[in-house]
C-alpha cells in the first residue's frame, strides 16, 4: 500500500515583498495553508515605522547623514536618495549581508532586510505594459519570444489595481493603456502651463499623471493620502501599496498564513523520485538554527537577483548548473532601466501660486519614440518614458549662497523665485546573454551561502537611447517655454548598472524549455510545483517600472498553480 | 478616516506608552521612535571653551540674525554647531574647524583690540565678509555643489556658514517660525494663492 505522503504546508511562499506579499495572498484566499518565509526582521506595520512624520530636529545630526554608521554599514543602501536616519531600519545592513562587490562588474543591489522588504519604500509608480512591450522580443529579435500576450495579462492587471488602489489618469494611448483608476492627484499651477503649452507646440508628447499606487480614495483598513510627502518612511494609514498595508492583512484575515521572519532559505531540495521540490532548507538568522519545511508547492518571491540566487544554490545531480537549469539561461538575461539622464528647465510663469501639501508623485510623459513603428529619425530600438517632478526649491538648494546677514537670511527663507520641471529618462534595455548574477566561488555569506556576484554591461542600443532622451528632454523643454534649461547625466557612462532598482530576468519565461527557465504561467520547465514570480521571470523590460506587471503575473499563477494542484497534476 | 482620527491614531503610535507596549514587537535592531525622540539639541556639548563659545554664537549670529523673526542664537545654533564639530565632523575637518576658530581668537583682538564678540556688527559683518572672499575658491561655493553631504576640505569660513544654515533651518524655530511647516496635510493644492514675501515649507528630506 502507497502510504499518503503529509506535507508541512499546501504552499511556501519564499519572500514577503512585493510579490511575496500577493502569493501569500491569493493562495491563502484559496485555501490553500501558507507558510511565507522572509529572511529580514518583523516589520509590524504602523508601529514599526520608527522615523514616520519625524521632524528635522529630532533627527540625528538634524538630517545630516549618520556617516560613519552608513560608511560601515550600508556603503550601498545609502547611495540611494530614499535611504535615510527615517527608514534605515527597513534596509539591508551591508556588512552583514554583503554580496561579491569586487567581482564581476559594478552593479549597485538595493535591498530590504524586514517583512515587507522593498514594498516599503518603493517608488509606488504603476504602469501597465502594452501589447507592443509583449511582441516587441517577437518582432525586433532581441531575447526571445514572451508566451503572454496583453489580451492574456489584462484581467489580472485590472484585478491587481482593484485592490492595491492606483491613482491615475485615462489617457486612450496604446503605448501605456489605461487602467483602474482612482482620482488623480491634483497638479500645480505650473504643469498645467507646461501642458497647455505642450498640447500646442508638441502634439506628440503627452503630459499626464504619473500612475501612483497611492490612495486617493478610503479603501477598506486603508486611508486615502495625507500628503506628508516621504512615502518612503512607512505610512500607518496604509495610504500607499505595502505589503504590510494591504496583502498581508488580506492573508491573515484568511487564518491561512504563518509567516516566519529572519527565516534564510540556503537551498531548495529536489526529489528526484517525483520530479518535485520536496523541501526548503532554513536557517534562523539570529540562532543559525536549521530547519526544514515541505510543502506541495513552492513559490519564489525572494526578488530576481535572490531567487536566482537560492535556485544557483539548489543545484544537485539533477541539476549541476543551478536548480529548474536545464536550458542553462539561469542567471542570463540580467535587465534594469538606465536613469539619471534628462533635462532640468527652469519657468518663471505661475509666481502668483505656491502649494500647500506635498504630493507624493510627479507627472509622467509616456513612450513617444518608436511607437508602433520605428520613427526614421532614431538610431535605437523600443523607448522610454519621462518621470517628471516640480520643485521650487527652499534653503537647501542656496546653502552657498555668499553673504551674509538679514539679506541672506531672506533670499535662504523665502520662495525662489522660479519653479523647476525635472524630466528624468527611464529606458529600456535590450536582455543580453552577457548580462548576468553568478554566484561567487570563493566568498561565502555568514551562513555559508555564496554570495552573488555581477557582470553587467549597458549596450549600445541603450546609450543611443540616452542621447535622444536628451535631445528630445530639450524641445520638449523649449515647447513648454523654459526660459532655461540644463540637460544632465553622462550618455556614455549610463547609471550604475542596478540603480535603476528595476533589476529583472536571470530565469526568464518563454515556450521553449530550450531558451528559458519557466513557462508562460511561472511555472518552472523542469519542476512542476516550482513557481517564480518575481522580476527574475521577466523576458523583456519595457520602459516603464515593472512592480504591477510582477504583481499581475502572481496573481496569475497563484490562480494557474491551484487549479492544477486542485487537478491532482501537481 | 478624517484629520482628527488620523493625528490621535498617529500620537498613540508616537508616545512613549506605544513604545513600551509594543516593544516587545520591535527587535533589538531597532530603534526609538524618531518623533518622539528627545531633539538632537538636547544633548550637552563640552567641546568650545566659554570664550569660543562666545564667538561662534557671534558669527552664527551675523550670518542669520534676529530680524522680525527669530535667528541663529534663538534657534540654539551655537550648540548645534558644537555638537557637530564634536560629533559630526571627522578629525580633518575639526582640524580645519580648530584651526580657524584659534586664529579669530588670536588675530581678531589683535587687529581690533577686542575679541570678535565685542566688535560692533558692521566690523563683525566685515570680517566674515573679509574672510568668505579669501575663501573663494573653495569648491563649497561652485554652483552645483548642493546635493552632497559635505566638502571635507571647505575652509572654516565655509564650515561655521553651512552648520549654521543647516542647522537654524532644521531647528524647530527656524522650521516653523521662520519656514512654514506641517507634517499633516491632508490635501493637495497647486493653486494656494502666494502671499508677498511668503517663506517656503521646510523640507522633509535631506540630500545626503
Amino acid at each position: 500500500m502507497i502510504k499518503a505522503t503529509t506535507y508541512d504546508f499546501d504552499a511556501i511562499v519564499i519572500g514577503s515583498g512585493i510579490t511575496g506579499g500577493w502569493a501569500a495572498k491569493e493562495l491563502c484566499e484559496k485555501g490553500l495553508k501558507v507558510l511565507v518565509l522572509e529572511r529580514g526582521r518583523d516589520m509590524p506595520a504602523g508601529t514599526g515605522y520608527l522615523g514616520e512624520h519625524a521632524p528635522s530636529w529630532k533627527l540625528p545630526f538634524n538630517g545630516k547623514p549618520e556617516r560613519k554608521l552608513w560608511e560601515q554599514d550600508y556603503p550601498v543602501q545609502s547611495k540611494l536618495y530614499a535611504f535615510s536616519s527615517q527608514n534605515i531600519q527597513f534596509w539591508n545592513n551591508d556588512r552583514e549581508n554583503p554580496y561579491a562587490v569586487d567581482e564581476g562588474t559594478p552593479f549597485e543591489w538595493y535591498r530590504g532586510n524586514v517583512v515587507g522588504g522593498r514594498s516599503l519604500m518603493w517608488g509606488r509608480q504603476t504602469y501597465r505594459w502594452s501589447d507592443e512591450d509583449f511582441k516587441a522580443n517577437a518582432k525586433d529579435g532581441h531575447g526571445i519570444p514572451w508566451p503572454v500576450s496583453y489580451e492574456d495579462i489584462a484581467p489580472w492587471y485590472s484585478y491587481v489595481e482593484k485592490f492595491i488602489g492606483v491613482n491615475g489618469k485615462k489617457e486612450g494611448l496604446p503605448q501605456l493603456p489605461d487602467g483602474e483608476f482612482q482620482k488623480p492627484m491634483p497638479w500645480f499651477a505650473i504643469e498645467e502651463t507646461i501642458k497647455a503649452r505642450l498640447d500646442k507646440n508638441a502634439p506628440d508628447i503627452t503630459l499626464t499623471n504619473a500612475r501612483t499606487a497611492i490612495l486617493t480614495e478610503d479603501l477598506p483598513g486603508r486611508s486615502a493620502c495625507h500628503y506628508c510627502g516621504p512615502c518612503e518612511n512607512g505610512c500607518s494609514s496604509g495610504s500607499y501599496f505595502s505589503s504590510q498595508s494591504s496583502t498581508l492583512p488580506a492573508a491573515t484575515a484568511t487564518g491561512n498564513m504563518t509567516l516566519r521572519s529572519n527565516a534564510v532559505v540556503e537551498r531548495l531540495e529536489y526529489d528526484k523520485e517525483t520530479g518535485k521540490i520536496s523541501k526548503v532548507h532554513v536557517i534562523d538568522a539570529k540562532t543559525k538554527q536549521r530547519v526544514t519545511y515541505s510543502a506541495r508547492v513552492f513559490f519564489l518571491n525572494a526578488s530576481t537577483v535572490g531567487s536566482t540566487q537560492l535556485l544557483l544554490n539548489s543545484a544537485c545531480e539533477e541539476f549541476p548548473n543551478g536548480l529548474a537549469n536545464h536550458s542553462g539561461t539561469l542567471g542570463h538575461y540580467l535587465m534594469d532601466h538606465f536613469l539619471g539622464i534628462g533635462v532640468a528647465g527652469m519657468y518663471s510663469e505661475n509666481q502668483d501660486s505656491y502649494y500647500f501639501g506635498n504630493r507624493p508623485t510627479g507627472l509622467y510623459i509616456p513612450r513617444f519614440r518608436n511607437v508602433q513603428k520605428q520613427d526614421e529619425d532614431t538610431n535605437f530600438i523600443r523607448g522610454y518614458g519621462f518621470q517628471t517632478m516640480i520643485s521650487s526649491g527652499n534653503w537647501m538648494g542656496q546653502l552657498n549662497t555668499r553673504g551674509f546677514g538679514a539679506g541672506l537670511k531672506d533670499t535662504l527663507s523665502k520662495i525662489p523665485p522660479t519653479w523647476t520641471f525635472y524630466m528624468g529618462g527611464f529606458g529600456e534595455c535590450l536582455p543580453q546573454e552577457r548580462n548576468r548574477v553568478f554566484l561567487s566561488k570563493t566568498k561565502k555569506d555568514r551562513f555559508g551561502i555564496p554570495q552573488v556576484a555581477f557582470d553587467f554591461a549597458w549596450s549600445d542600443n541603450e546609450k543611443a537611447m540616452a542621447k535622444d532622451v536628451k535631445s528630445q528632454g530639450e524641445r520638449i523643454q523649449k515647447a513648454a517655454g523654459a526660459a532655461y534649461s540644463m540637460a544632465f547625466g553622462d550618455t556614455e557612462n549610463l547609471s550604475a548598472p542596478g540603480a535603476g532598482i528595476h533589476e529583472m530576468g536571470t530565469a526568464r519565461m518563454g515556450d521553449d524549455p530550450a531558451q528559458s527557465v519557466l513557462n508562460k504561467h511561472n511555472q518552472a520547465h523542469d519542476i512542476p510545483n516550482l513557481f517564480v514570480t518575481d522580476g527574475s521571470f521577466m523576458a523583456s523590460s519595457s520602459c516603464v517600472n515593472p512592480s504591477l506587471t510582477y504583481m499581475a503575473f502572481t496573481a496569475r499563477a497563484c490562480d494557474y498553480a491551484v487549479t492544477q494542484l486542485k487537478a491532482g497534476a501537481i | 478616516m478624517n484629520r482628527r482620527e488620523f493625528l490621535e491614531c498617529a500620537a498613540v503610535l508616537i508616545s512613549g506608552t506605544a513604545i513600551s507596549r509594543f516593544a516587545s514587537a520591535l527587535s533589538e535592531e531597532q530603534r526609538v521612535y524618531l518623533a518622539s525622540a528627545p531633539d538632537y539639541t538636547s544633548q550637552k556639548a563640552d567641546f568650545f571653551s566659554p570664550e569660543q563659545r562666545k564667538v561662534v554664537a557671534a558669527i552664527a549670529q551675523t550670518i542669520i540674525p534676529r530680524t522680525d523673526t527669530p535667528g541663529a542664537i534663538d534657534a540654539g545654533v551655537p550648540h548645534f554647531i558644537e555638537l557637530m564639530v564634536a560629533q559630526w565632523f571627522n578629525e580633518e575637518e575639526r582640524d580645519i574647524f580648530q584651526e580657524g576658530l584659534k586664529d579669530m581668537g588670536t588675530r581678531i583682538p589683535r587687529e581690533y583690540g577686542q575679541p570678535f564678540d565685542q566688535l560692533s556688527g558692521e566690523q563683525q559683518l566685515s570680517i566674515l565678509e573679509a574672510m568668505e572672499e579669501a575663501a573663494s575658491d573653495s569648491p563649497w561655493y561652485a554652483q552645483g555643489n548642493i546635493r552632497r553631504a559635505w566638502v571635507s576640505d571647505a575652509p572654516f569660513i565655509c564650515q561655521i556658514k553651512e552648520l549654521t544654515v543647516w542647522g537654524f533651518f532644521t531647528s524647530e524655530v527656524g522650521a516653523t517660525q521662520v519656514l512654514q511647516y506641517n507634517v499633516m496635510p491632508m490635501r493637495f493644492d497647486g493653486h494656494a494663492p502666494r502671499t508677498p514675501g511668503e517663506t517656503s515649507w521646510a523640507p522633509f528630506n535631506f540630500y545626503h
